[in-house]
């Protein structure tokens, strides 16, 4: 495909036109994934550690448990986005007769994970200045026999000022660049599969509008 | 031989009228008259009331009250038949004139020996030119001691911390005692003052005195009240013991209706500081202790003086990771300046946590942000598709 990234993110019509003339590759949007894997890693990380201070005094090792689990989940959640994002798009656009392979989906599908990269880089950048102003309740063992103390502690966890702003901008940040992405992965559908621009958009646009409404349905509801 | 012996006999008796002349040659009708005209005029003892064994003067005035007749007295002593007062010096053996109009006064040192009562010594005067003069006062020995009582001490004494103690210096006796003083001593506790000089205490007077002691360890404290009672020392002691233990009537300051909130990374802390006491907590102060570290703007909060049963409100900010529960020292004074301190743990964890949902409720803005990007999107979309058709 394009050798030039930029293309993607700006001309992804052309980039894709030119890239299905090429043999399918899942090297270069396999990177992205992975880079945009890391990253997610890395903001799971920092939530994590969080999420582990709160909880290391109710079991000896929580704290270790919590942080592979959340560092793990972020990376291969990525990967699992990925294939189930190409999985839904190829689902949708097969009813709207649409030809081509699961891998060349696969493809376009990573290639538009890029804006989720800078999406993520950004997202990085506001954890980092939100999360040492985010006061962490502590729970000990006793918390294992009262649910309603975890319950509590969640929430003061997730209403602290700090958290709160953190997830409004970090949501806004996701609607942003998800959009983004769904622009590139509308033309990288319409290529793959071989569909109209308005087929192609309904493929993508369907599940990803859905997903936006649902974010900022959470948005509201915090 | 009759005649010579007649004469010779005659003789001696001239001879031993002669030598016997002074003494009673003077005594005529005019001299015994004048003669009772002298009188004690004042009779006084130092101290006015004697504490047996003690030592003192007794003074007696004799007025001359002839207005034109001197008096010459030769003899002057003092006696009590009782026994219970001794003469110790002062016998005046030596003649002496009183003129006309004029007053002598023979002093002596008495001591007195007998137990408490009342006695009457004699004084007696011989006139060269008459019989004697008597003269009988009355002079009391009275043991009562002076009184030291404690009017108020603290119910309980705190190792270090001073406390001040009220004594009452009484005088029951019926003269003055001078040179009062009340000393303090113990081999566990510091004084101030370390003693104290009261002076004369009139008869049915009350005197207050108060000290402050700081007790390092529980040891008696010895009260030595100090009088002398004329030249005579004595001395009153007391044992004061000290207890170490809570005072009943201190000042108790309890936190109540503690309220935990967590705002951006500082917890606030609220909640009602009543003085439970009898007494007043002066300077209460709240702060919290490492791990937290207090910040702005309540870093410390000072509550003030609170009365008995008088309660007030304090805010203290600070940060903590990590931590479940945080230490709330609150300290006050008592009127003696010494600083109690209280510490409460405060939980922080979830259990003791209240959630602060801040902000208007809602979040407007970024949901109105989304819905307004994801229109951009659907509508920027839509026209594409609908240009791309024409």
């Amino acid at each position: 495909m394009s050798p030039s990234l930029i293309d993607i993110l700006f001309r992804p019509d052309a980039f894709f036109e030119h890239g299905a003339q090429e043999p399918e590759s899942l090297k270069i949007p396999a990177l992205i994934v992975l880079t945009g894997g890391i990253l997610a890693a890395a903001y799971g990380y920092l939530m994590g550690e969080l999420s582990a201070r709160m909880m290391a005094g109710m079991m000896p090792g929580m704290d270790a448990i919590i942080l592979i689990s959340a560092v793990l989940g972020a990376l291969v959640g990525t990967f699992i986005f990925w294939a189930v994002a190409a999985g839904i798009f190829y689902i949708i656009s097969t009813f709207f007769k649409g030809s081509g392979s699961f891998n060349r989906v696969l493809e376009v599908v990573g290639y538009g994970y890029l804006p989720q990269i800078i999406g993520s880089l950004i997202t990085l950048v506001a954890a980092i200045q939100y999360l040492p102003k985010i006061t962490v309740p502590v729970l000990t063992k006793s918390a294992l026999d009262d649910p309603e103390i975890i319950e509590t502690a969640m929430a003061a966890f997730m209403h602290d000022p700090a958290m709160l702003e953190l997830t409004q901008i970090t949501s806004l940040i996701a609607i942003v660049f998800m959009l983004w992405s769904a622009n590139i992965w509308i033309f990288g559908m319409k290529h793959a599969r071989k569909l109209s621009m308005r087929d192609a958009a309904i493929c993508v646009g369907a599940p990803v509008i859905l997903y936006v409404v649902y974010v900022i349905y959470s948005l509201g509801a915090m | 031989m009759h005649t010579i012996n007649r004469i010779s006999i005659s003789l001696l008796i001239l001879l031993i009228a002669a030598c016997i002349a002074p003494a009673g040659a003077y005594a005529t009708p005019e001299s015994i008259v004048a003669a009772g005209k002298v009188y004690v005029s004042n009779a006084s003892f130092d101290p006015g009331t004697f504490i047996s064994g003690d030592t003192g003067i007794a003074s007696y005035t004799v007025t001359n009250a002839n207005t034109d007749v001197g008096i010459v007295v030769n003899h002057a002593t003092l006696s009590d038949p009782s026994g219970k007062v001794r003469v110790v010096a002062g016998t005046h053996q030596s003649s002496a004139q009183i003129g006309p109009g004029k007053s002598h006064t023979f002093t002596f040192t008495i001591s007195a020996d007998g137990a408490d009562g009342y006695c009457y010594p004699v004084f007696s005067l011989s006139f060269r030119d008459a019989d004697s003069l008597f003269a009988r006062e009355m002079l009391q020995i009275d043991n009562t001691p002076l009184l030291l009582t404690v009017k108020d001490k603290p119910d309980a004494y705190t190792a270090g911390k001073k406390k001040t103690i009220h004594l009452e210096v009484a005088n029951p006796r019926n003269n003055a005692v001078e040179n009062v003083i009340v000393r303090f001593a113990s081999d566990g506790a510091d004084f101030t003052p370390s003693q104290v000089y009261v002076g004369t205490v009139s008869p049915h007077q009350t005197v207050p005195v108060e000290f402050s002691i700081t007790p390092t360890k529980e040891a008696p404290v010895q009260l030595t009240l100090d009088y002398y009672n004329g030249d005579n020392p004595h001395s009153v002691t007391m044992e004061l013991p000290v207890v170490f233990g809570t005072d009943k009537k201190a000042a108790e300051p309890v936190m109540s209706n503690v309220q935990v909130t967590s705002m951006g990374g500082t917890w606030h802390v609220t909640g009602d500081v009543n003085n439970a006491g009898l007494e007043t907590a002066n300077t209460v102060m709240v702060t919290a202790l490492s791990p937290a570290v207090p910040e702005d703007p309540y870093k410390v909060y000072v509550v003030g003086a609170l009365k008995p049963d008088d309660f007030g409100s304090f805010e203290i900010t600070f940060r903590a990771d990590d931590a479940e529960t945080v230490p709330v020292k609150l300290t006050y004074k008592d009127d003696d300046g010494n600083v109690y301190e209280s510490i409460r743990d405060v939980r922080i964890s979830a259990s003791g946590l209240k959630i602060e949902t801040t902000g208007s409720g809602f979040p407007v803005v970024p949901v109105a942000a989304g819905i307004v990007i994801l229109l951009v999107f659907i509508g920027g979309w839509a026209y594409y598709l609908r240009r791309n058709k024409k």
